[in-house]
């Protein structure tokens, strides 16, 4: 019998000599790198966790303003060859607090929990499949590439199946096809079909879901279609079209295998087919959008471009699958649910319009001129559009501020939601027409810009259905601030609505707004490198309402002063502090017709002061707030003032290697 | 609408502007402009932009580099075919108003054999002659200059006084524009020096040797280039200036086109040997008259 030692011996130098090429080939197909990212919040409430705006509608106790959370991220990318890769990223459940020390989860009975039909373990810090994808160029004719798996849907457009936020930049899944039909980027193409997000992707924010369906739920079906054709006729010239169609469809709940046993005798007495063990399908939502681009860029000079977009919607609910939350839910819902003269629905149709021109300093004096057209129907609606982390329009819009950045989206489907204090807000523009004119100036170092832009309204309407078809989102006068919200039962702004004062849809609407917005942007030449950004607005909004009643006019006014100085001590260091005052000026803001309307007036001072600092790969970053609101309403309406005394702060930190 | 308020901020601008424009306007006439040709952002001309939609045609093709001084300062501008958009959202990384470009303005500014730096950047996989080595370089990239510096802190230490992240970077149309101390660049632009843009992209999430650039590989994916090789002997930049005389893109394509093809070097294999790679010319604009 060998001695043991001589055996491990033996063995250890067995494996060595073995693994070494081994694990260094293995290695080489192994592309792998992590992430460490930390977040610290406070603020003088009582509330905790580690996001300022969770989900807004029911319980999850991710949200919250005091606490320190941490996440890990792995990605591992394989070249398997020359024209296959793969990869997949695993990533920790974001919510757990470091007070949680060993808590692994919060599943309560009774609890109901906004991720559908998961278990909820919202603190539980489980390492999660959060992509994988296999892309292959195989030697079919016109091919280039398939990809099968995770995506972001940046494939296609805003106005269509827009770019997954950040955050749910692998959640979709699907396969797709590239090629080019004609090569030289004459006619290119892509394909593709992808898996419907039963969470937000169809009315009432689902595509059938167990409590809402119960007898007809089925979400496994639902898929998107896609189809991008591209062509460069000639190199000035860029031309794109993408048609999109979004199916959700629902097991026909009078099937009868689903209504009773599946009796071969059943089939005498159903009137509808046989207990066969088949089930028809029935379509519970269906969306198309398209769009028809062009992008032209004279090679002959270099003063001017001009882009033009052309887009169609169509969306049809099936009111026997899907609940009509105009009617059942407060006015809540992401889809219009239209019918006809007769009451039978119909599909909600609308088409859109942009065209840019935009001049590159044609006097050669630093001015650069920019215009811009748009006229968006008042039923345009991309279901999957882009709902954040995108900007369609030139304008600053209403939504955004000094401190607030935003945009504007074609999408009834905006998100904002799961976001912190001091990330940017979105706005609807569905139904927005008008222009946008922008000067832009350099001046040696200093950069200043002005804009103004005429918004009219496609939407606006006298004695509009908000009972049975057009949602209102609740409350049909909106609420102007979108870093101060869920204050009392008032729910201002908490439901993705942003900082637009007024609904998309109102009964009564004869609504145009003005915005004047002037920016600058000043260096000074000395030590550290100062920034000055200063930034006013002015928003003018007129809503007459019901044009037969002089009385209930909604007059908004809105002043905003932006400065902020930055500087850079070091190279590793740069700090800020900055301060924004706004002032909202509104007059038959809240009430209703038949009891009449009462003013508001909104002042808010809002300071800040931060800094970022990064050294050998680690990023850190801090920024300090306070804000001090009034918000003056009429007790006579039956409304009674708020106010606002508020310090809060953000920290992270980040390493990637 | 209280409109004497927004008259006196559009005067209030107007003025400012104009105050500081009018010594900059008179001090314009010392720079230069070299001009780039349209349609050669393909590096050795076999290059192709990744499939992301971010990545528009023109997004890396330069079209004119210009230098323009400044009283203590000095403003770098490299024009691109497209307008330079921020589908990235910037801000939201302390960034500089636009995510897709990068460009590394190489100066040399004695011209003479043995001074100066003959490795390009770490990432960009090219080298420069011997006496035509740069002694500074001007990164315009949209990371915020604490990321900027915090990565050549990591990445390139070796020649972090040679490496300047400028006081202001931005970008405006179709140019983005680097402004930087004289100080810094050893003077003021003089006729003699020499000048390399090269035009990359910016990764936020670059490789573990690279100055936040973007790779290219043999094949194009959704965020890196296309054309070239999964090792890093090949050149990673898509477009550079070349010296006038003859077809500027078919010599771009030609200096491109030189390194080593036999050779398989970078991450996770041997590291790339100087000889291997291209070498990038600098441009003199004196000489060339301009």
């Amino acid at each position: 019998m060998a001695r043991p030692g001589r055996v491990l011996a033996t063995i250890a130098t067995l494996g060595a000599l073995m693994a070494a090429p081994a694990a260094r080939a293995d290695m080489l197909n192994f592309d792998m790198s992590g992430k460490i990212y930390m977040k610290y919040m406070y603020q003088n409430d009582n509330t905790q966790g580690c996001l300022s705006l969770s989900n807004p509608f029911w319980i999850d106790n991710i949200g919250g303003h005091n606490g320190v959370c941490s996440e890990f991220e792995l990605n591992i990318k394989a070249n398997v060859g020359p024209k296959v890769t793969a990869g997949v990223r695993l990533q920790s459940r974001w919510g757990a607090m470091w007070q949680d020390w060993w808590e692994n989860g919060d599943l309560k009975p009774g609890v109901t929990d906004t991720s559908g039909e998961s278990l909820g373990m919202n603190h539980a810090e489980y390492i999660k499949l959060r992509a994988a994808w296999i892309r292959f160029g195989p030697p079919i004719p016109t091919v280039k590439w398939i990809t099968v798996g995770s995506t972001d849907y940046s494939m296609w457009n805003e106005w269509t199946i827009g770019k997954a936020r950040y955050i749910d930049r692998d959640n979709g899944n699907g396969v797709f096809i590239e090629g080019a039909f004609i090569p030289q980027n004459k006619l290119d193409y892509t394909i593709g079909a992808m898996a419907l997000p039963k969470l937000w992707a169809g009315p009432g924010w689902n595509t059938g879901l167990k409590d809402n369906e119960p007898l007809a739920y089925l979400y496994g079906t639902d898929w998107a279609f896609a189809t991008k054709l591209e062509s460069r006729p000639y190199d000035d010239l860029r031309i794109r079209a993408i048609g999109t169609w979004a199916q959700d469809w629902e097991a026909d709940r009078y099937s009868p295998f689903l209504t009773g046993s599946p009796d071969a005798s059943r089939c005498d007495t159903s009137g509808s087919g046989c207990p066969d063990h088949s089930v028809k399908l029935a379509t519970r939502f269906r969306g198309i959008n398209a769009t028809l681009e062009g992008f032209y860029t004279p090679s002959w000079t270099d003063l001017f471009s001009i882009s033009a977009l052309g887009a169609y919607s169509s969306n049809y609910v099936n009111p026997n699958y899907a609940t009509n939350l105009v009617r059942n839910g407060q006015g809540f819902s992401p889809v219009v649910f239209k019918t006809d003269a007769n009451g039978n629905p119909v599909a909600s149709v609308g088409g859109a319009g942009r065209v840019d021109l935009e001049f590159y300093d044609p006097f050669k004096i630093g001015l650069s001129p920019k215009f811009e057209y748009f006229n968006i129907s008042s039923e345009y609606n991309a279901i999957m559009g882009a709902r954040r982390e995108a900007d369609v329009l030139l304008t600053d819009g209403i939504i955004t501020g000094g401190f607030t950045r935003g945009g504007q989206l074609p999408t009834l489907n905006v998100a904002n939601e799961f976001q912190d204090w001091d990330e940017p807000w979105y706005e609807t523009v569905i139904g927005w027409t008008g222009f946008t004119t922008v000067l832009e100036q350099v001046l040696g170092t200093v950069k200043l810009s002005g804009e103004y832009t005429y918004v009219g309204y496609n939407t606006n309407m006298q004695n509009r259905d908000i009972t049975n078809q057009y949602p209102t989102f609740l409350y049909t006068h909106g609420f102007t601030d979108t870093t101060a919200y869920t204050a009392d039962s008032d729910y201002a702004n908490v439901y993705d609505r942003g900082k637009d004062p007024r609904s998309v849809y109102d009964q009564f609407q004869d609504r145009h707004t003005h915005i004047g917005v002037l920016n600058a942007q000043i260096p000074i030449s000395m030590a550290w490198s100062p920034l000055i950004n200063i930034k006013g607005k002015y928003v003018f909004d007129r809503d007459n309402r019901d044009i037969t009643n002089p009385k209930d006019d909604y007059i908004g006014r809105m002043w905003m002063g932006f400065i902020q100085l930055t500087v850079q001590p070091t190279n590793e260091l740069k700090t800020f502090i900055g301060y924004e005052y706004s002032h909202w000026s509104e007059d038959g803001r809240n009430g209703s017709e038949a009891a009449g309307f009462w003013p508001a007036r909104t002042q808010r001072h809002t300071a800040r002061f931060g800094f970022t600092y990064a050294f050998g790969g680690v990023l850190c970053g801090y920024t300090l707030e306070y804000f001090h609101k009034n918000l003056l309403r009429d007790p006579d309406g039956g409304y009674y003032n708020m106010i606002w005394n508020v310090w809060r702060a953000k920290g992270t930190i980040e390493l990637a290697w | 609408m209280k409109t004497p308020s927004f008259r006196r901020l559009l005067a209030a601008a107007a003025m400012l502007g104009a105050a500081v424009a009018l010594p900059a306007a008179a001090e314009n006439e010392k720079g230069f402009k070299f001009p780039d040709p349209i349609g050669d952002d393909k590096g050795p001309g076999t290059y192709t932009y990744p499939t992301d939609a971010v990545y528009k045609p023109g997004s890396f093709d330069i079209t004119e580099f210009e230098v323009v001084p400044r009283g203590n300062e000095t403003e770098f501008r490299v024009t691109v075919r497209t307008r330079i958009e921020d589908p990235w959202d910037s801000p939201a990384w302390g960034g500089n108003g636009f995510s897709v470009q990068m460009a590394f303005i190489h100066i040399d500014t004695d011209h003479k054999k043995g001074s100066g730096v003959q490795d390009g950047l770490p990432g960009t996989n090219v080298r420069f002659a011997e006496d035509e080595a740069w002694d500074r370089v001007v990164i315009i990239s949209p990371q915020g200059a604490t990321r900027v510096n915090s990565e050549i802190g990591l990445k390139a230490a070796q020649w972090k006084d040679r490496i300047i992240v400028p006081k202001v970077t931005r970008a405006t149309g179709k140019t983005l524009i680097a402004v930087v101390d004289n100080d810094k660049l050893g003077g003021p632009p003089q006729t003699t020096w020499g000048y390399q843009v090269l035009m990359q992209s910016n990764e936020g999430f670059p490789d573990k040797h690279d100055l936040l650039t973007r790779k290219v590989n043999e094949f194009e994916g959704q965020h890196r280039f296309g054309g070239g090789s999964d090792f890093d002997n090949d050149p990673h930049v898509m477009d550079i200036l070349v010296p006038p005389d003859g077809d500027a893109t078919k010599k771009q394509y030609e200096i491109l086109s030189k390194y080593n093809h036999n050779v398989k070097c970078g991450p996770g294999t041997e590291p790339c040997k100087p000889e291997d790679l291209a070498v990038v010319p600098m441009v003199y604009p004196h000489a060339a008259g301009k």
